[in-house]
């Protein structure tokens, strides 16, 4: 573990973000070149046929949430976004700060959020429409809701950034707290409970609670486009 | 009684700013105090619709994940003020 610090631009956590974007989108090129190879009238096998099951099985569990057309246009992004967080959030395993343990990072997933309801509501409801949702159902009490309504329209974006962050952080920190008391002396009996504590506060806070999160922060994207885009 | 017990606490402990921040830290996370009992309520909730209704397993789990998780901002903005709070002294 490294030392943690909370608002650093350029930290540990913004380097592995870099690294897990490259490799993905090498292994996404990779994969992607050779689906297009393959002959459709065989049946895949192996790697391939799993990559293809994933995607399908993907495909099959969003679509009870959305439309078919919102579907086809997000699909994508949000496929993209599971597969990033599910890496992100359990790089740590291989030595690497989690990168939504940065809250720089944490907001950039509120940004790209919020571009992505904006962008929903640009194609998919009207102007008049996007107005009359905002000014409320009783129109004497605009002057009142149409600024709650307003600060909505950018608290729901930053809640979801901001809860990934700090549950992410919380196990950093946790972690981090666990090994400096595990660390006072290097005696035979500290190191092996120092590694039972690492091997079970990895194992919850990392795959348990990093993929919950990764999954989560996808319905709640999936689910915000949905209302932003149905009323 | 009172009276020696808070001079000798006075005496050996001043009021200094860290101090204050860290125990206002301490106040931030009994935030979780009401995310606790949210948290729960809606889980014990859930295994009642899936006692009633074991089909549905699936769509309760997604549905009770997504509701925990919005339940749990409020606990969480808790320890972010309570981390800041650490961090400022």
């Amino acid at each position: 573990m490294n030392d943690f610090t909370l608002f650093d631009p350029m930290s540990s956590a913004v380097r592995s973000t870099l690294i897990i974007f490259v490799v993905l989108s090498i292994f996404f090129i990779v994969v992607g070149a050779k689906i297009k190879k393959l002959d459709p009238k065989k049946t895949p096998k192996g790697f391939l046929f799993g990559c293809i099951m994933l995607v399908d099985g993907f495909n099959k569990f969003i679509s009870e949430y959305m439309d078919k057309d919102k579907f086809k246009f997000f699909g994508a992004y949000l496929f993209t976004i599971i597969v990033f967080l599910a890496t992100a959030n359990t790089i740590s395993l291989i030595g690497l700060t989690p990168p939504l343990s940065n809250l720089g990072v944490a907001l950039a997933f509120t940004v790209m959020t919020f571009f992505a309801i904006k962008i929903a509501e640009f194609k998919f409801i009207s102007v008049k429409k996007k107005v009359d949702n905002l000014l409320g159902e009783v129109k004497f009490m605009a002057p009142i809701l149409f600024p709650i309504n307003l600060i909505g329209e950018v608290s729901t974006p930053f809640t979801m950034g901001l809860r990934m962050f700090v549950n992410l952080l919380s196990g950093v920190v946790i972690a981090t707290m666990v090994y400096s008391v595990l660390s006072f002396s290097l005696g035979f009996l500290q190191g092996l409970s120092g590694i039972f504590a690492g091997l079970f506060l990895h194992a919850v806070f990392d795959i348990f609670f990093g993929l919950i999160q990764a999954f989560v922060f996808l319905m709640l994207t999936t689910i915000n486009i949905s209302l932003a885009t149905d009323a | 009684m009172f009276e020696t017990v808070f001079s000798t606490m006075f005496r050996f402990a001043e009021v200094t700013n860290a101090g204050l921040a860290w125990l206002g830290a301490g106040f931030a996370v009994i935030a979780g105090l009401g995310t606790g009992i949210g948290q729960g309520y809606a889980a014990g909730k859930a295994a009642e619709a899936v006692g009633r209704q074991p089909d549905a397993q699936g769509k309760i789990l997604v549905t009770t994940l997504v509701t925990q998780a919005v339940a749990e901002t409020t606990g969480l903005y808790g320890l972010l003020v309570a981390l800041i709070l650490i961090g400022k002294s």
